[in-house]
């Protein structure tokens, strides 16, 4: 339309022009709020698109959980627990008897010499784990059971949907031709059941068995090993105690209690394990992602806050011009360093850095150094940091700027010195403005992807806090780098695209409550400059 | 206050002038960590890109697709070559050799290249097109409000939302729900989306920052609403604009996360315009892309110092485009900020 026009603007007439009963004006004006009604439709989109997605997630993890109790796999795996209980004594007592042959080894003793004094008491050893053998046999019998009748029940879901879908589509003689053969859960389960009688009558056979063996236990002349013994009569007698309490969770245990959505929304929430492709049951809870998340943004916050704010302030402050006109750009400048190419400098040489570094000497003192591991949190947290100082250098100058020049002046007029000027006026002034560029920044770190895929260790496990610092130094998983991760290999639909949706749906939360903040405090502790 | 002025340092000076230090310092460790980024691959990646015989830039880098290396001994001398010249290689000689391979460490990076450019412009023509004409109707029509002030704040919003979650959505609804696989098309509306808000945000703010008393005094002189945004309003915010498209292409060439399911492929034989039965089949093709080949060749193969040479040789040329755009803007703001000042 407005190729027909003549180009001179002072030409009046032009404006009369209509096309379509549209003029000039109302033609463009309408180009421009197409425009942006789109964008917005388009945005809006996204949103709508992520919860659709995403919300799909809770009904669909809901009926899983319910096969996985309807099948009795959840039955199976309490009495799991007790085996791994079991398990974890056996690893114990195995534990005390490599550091019994590393310390003879040590003590300068012939290899033969050593295994003759290991088989002194090897009978204690091997009785120990032998008396686990029945148990396990046990429920690997079950788990398989309920295993195999889950994945046939499973598959007839699948065929009668298929089945379902050929009558919508109007081929009836298609879908009947081929037999679905009816999965009864319960009666494959009642198979299990019934055998609940084995299963405590190896429990009593536990409960006699090892208080006797325990009498056996070898006595040694170390004190080390003798009080790691005592320790496993400890645990071995707490085992002991416990095994009613599995007996009872069993009896306690009921088939026919259903599975409510609030149950697997808190499922998802409070889940302690991610686990995918398993041949039992996939779990997708989001604590361990979440916690690895958190971890490392905290590292790199640790780093960023003081470096970040710390420069804005030099520069604001102290810094003479020109300095201030060379650091200003090249800070935005490492803003424009792609995120991959700052993860590949993490794995080609960061992370090996880092590793060489806890094997130095000088380190000894540090109780978890050396490092066995390259990429870890605390690689992935200090590469981010990097990336998170020029989002908060930027912001947290900005707001420095904006500090009215009075009131340094005032502080000045009356004796302090540049310092107090600044610790006890220009930041507090400027202090809303700050917080809400640390929240920023903590915002671009905890939704950077490449970063944290390419170093932060990729082990889906949630943090051991109990560590202390060392804590920092493990291999973590996180929101973002399980999604990059796992996306590629998801089917569309499926249980586990739907909660890399809601994974994804989390992000996005997160990131909008941080700017909201970011924006609130910014406007709630403005100060007026009158 | 005596001994001031005698000009020994007080406690209070001694004091500030330890804890500027301290800031300078940690200013300057910030500066240097970033330097040493720089440094680490423009050093070994420089060692890939160029040589030092005539023509000075590897060509061979530049212009061949990623191959397998192949490395053997033939009649005493150490050979390194991609799949290709190896068979030219083995024909010729007439032998069979046993060979190491080494995955993607050999050829070079230019189907790699052509993506990104691809991505970047289909990507870049979306979104300004979307994004200034929008910011247009935001800033010089539409009506103060509640609602406008909400747009914006989504708007604002939703330009800090990280660049996977616009991934997954790429993922969901361009891949899975339209059907169109991973493909140009498909990354083009992730990476468009993606930038959208920044391109929106940023050019309606340089077009408010421009005082109202120019678009008066062109109304007043007569002239219709188009006229005195055409003549007063965009050529004055046409540096912000600029910048903030600069900012996007920067932004837009160097993420990964959002192509990594809608467009990018780990290898490719063709070029995109190589071996297309339709004309649209171009956009329902998936090409290389630099920035996840990158990732492919860090993260997906065995490391030994074959592959280091070709991860250090693309994460320079990948470097040297987006720091280069940047670069750009960042020169192009300040010389603007000069030119235009109220």
């Amino acid at each position: 339309m407005s190729d027909r026009e003549p180009e001179d603007r002072y030409d009046l007439s032009s404006r009369r022009k209509s096309f379509l009963g549209l003029t000039k004006e109302s033609a463009l004006k309408g180009l421009f709020g197409g425009n942006a009604f789109v964008s917005i439709v388009v945005l809006g989109l996204i949103t709508f698109f992520l919860f659709k997605e995403g919300f799909g997630f809770f009904g669909q993890y809901r009926e899983d959980l319910t096969i996985y109790r309807k099948s009795g796999l959840e039955y199976v795996e309490l009495m799991r627990e007790e085996q791994n209980a079991l398990s974890a004594l056996n690893r114990y007592l195995n534990s005390i008897r490599t550091l019994q042959s590393e310390q003879l080894t040590e003590s300068g003793l012939e290899f033969s010499d050593v295994k003759a004094v290991l088989r002194k008491d090897e009978d204690f050893f091997y009785d120990f784990e032998d008396l686990a053998f029945p148990l396990r046999e046990h429920i690997l019998e079950a788990s398989e059971v309920v295993a195999t009748a889950r994945d046939s029940y499973e598959e007839m879901l699948d065929l009668q949907e298929h089945r379902q879908n050929l009558i919508n589509a109007g081929r009836q003689s298609e879908a009947n031709s081929f037999e679905i053969t009816e999965i009864d859960l319960g009666q494959m389960f009642e198979l299990v059941k019934s055998k609940e009688g084995d299963f405590n009558a190896i429990n009593r056979h536990l409960e006699e068995e090892i208080p006797a063996l325990l009498e056996r236990a070898p006595i040694y002349d170390d004190p080390d090993l003798n009080s790691r013994m005592n320790r496993f009569k400890e645990l071995a007698t707490l085992f002991l105690s416990e095994i009613p309490v599995y007996e009872e969770r069993i009896v306690l245990w009921n088939r026919e209690d259903a599975i409510s959505i609030g149950e697997s929304f808190t499922s998802f929430i409070f889940g302690k394990k991610w686990v995918t492709n398993s041949s039992i049951q996939n779990w997708y809870g989001i604590v361990p992602l979440f916690s690895g998340s958190l971890l490392v943004a905290m590292i790199a916050m640790f780093f960023a806050v003081p470096f970040g704010v710390g420069a804005a302030v030099y520069v604001n402050q102290v810094a003479r011009p020109l300095e201030q006109n060379l650091i200003k750009p090249f800070i935005e400048f490492i803003s424009a360093i792609p995120s991959v190419v700052i993860g590949f400098f993490g794995i080609a040489v960061f992370g090996t850095l880092i590793r060489n570094m806890s094997g130095w000497d000088s380190m000894e003192w540090v109780n978890f150094f050396p490092l066995s591991e390259r990429l870890t949190g605390f690689t992935a947290g200090c590469l981010l940091a990097l990336m998170a100082i020029p989002t908060i250098f930027t912001l947290a100058e900005d707001a420095l700027n904006n500090v009215p020049i009075a009131f340094k002046e005032a502080s000045m007029a009356l004796g302090s010195t540049k310092l107090q000027t600044i610790i006890r006026i220009i930041v507090p002034t400027a202090l809303s403005g700050i917080i809400s560029a640390v929240l920023l920044g903590f915002g671009r770190v905890i939704g950077e992807t490449m970063v944290v895929l390419l170093c932060a260790g990729n082990r889906i496990e949630i943090p051991q806090f109990t560590e202390g610092i060392g804590v920092f130094f493990e291999p973590v998983h996180t929101m973002t780098g399980i999604i990059a991760q796992e996306l590629g290999e998801v089917v569309n639909g499926s249980l586990h695209y739907r909660a890399l949706f809601v994974v994804g749906l989390t992000l996005f939360l997160i990131s909008l409550l941080i700017n909201y903040f970011a924006q609130k405090i910014v406007l709630k502790f403005q100060i007026s400059r009158g | 206050m005596e001994t001031a002025l005698l000009g020994t340092p007080t406690r209070a000076k001694s004091i500030e002038r330890i804890v500027f230090w301290l800031f300078r310092l940690a200013t300057y460790f910030v500066l240097l960590c970033a330097a040493a980024i720089f440094a680490d691959i423009f050093y070994k990646g420089g060692k890939t890109v160029f040589q030092s015989a005539f023509p000075f830039v590897n060509v061979a880098f530049l212009t061949e697709s990623p191959q397998t290396l192949h490395v053997f001994e033939h009649a005493g001398q150490k050979y390194e070559l991609s799949d290709s010249a190896f068979r030219i290689f083995k024909e010729e000689q007439g032998v069979s050799i046993v060979s190491e391979t080494y995955a993607y460490s050999g050829g070079g990076i230019w189907p790699c290249i052509v993506g990104t450019v691809l991505l970047v412009v289909g990507a870049m023509l979306i979104a300004l097109t979307l994004g200034v004409l929008s910011a247009i109707f935001l800033s010089e029509y539409s009506r103060p409000g509640k609602t406008l002030n909400a747009v914006r704040l989504s708007i604002l919003n939703l330009a800090g939302v990280p660049s996977i979650v616009f991934g997954i959505f790429g993922m969901g609804m361009f891949v899975l729900a339209f059907g169109w696989n991973v493909s140009l098309i498909a990354g083009w509306f992730t990476l468009a989306f993606m930038v959208l808000p920044i391109v929106i945000s940023a050019s309606e703010e340089s077009m408010r920052a421009i005082p109202q008393g120019l678009r008066d005094a062109s109304l007043a002189l007569g002239a219709t609403k188009w006229t005195s945004i055409r003549t007063n309003v965009l050529p004055y915010a046409m540096p912000g604009i600029l910048t903030s498209s600069i900012i996007g292409v920067a932004r837009v060439a160097g993420e990964t996360a959002p192509i990594m399911f809608t467009a990018a492929y780990a290898l490719r034989d063709q070029l995109p315009w190589q071996g297309l039965e339709r004309w649209y089949d171009f956009f329902f093709q998936g090409v290389m892309a630099l920035p996840y080949h990158i990732y492919v060749v860090s993260a997906k193969i065995p490391q030994n110092e074959y592959t280091s040479r070709m991860q250090y040789g693309t994460a320079f040329v990948f470097l040297f485009i987006v720091a280069g755009i940047t670069l750009i803007s960042i020169l192009l703001r300040i010389r603007m900020r000069k030119k235009y000042r109220w």
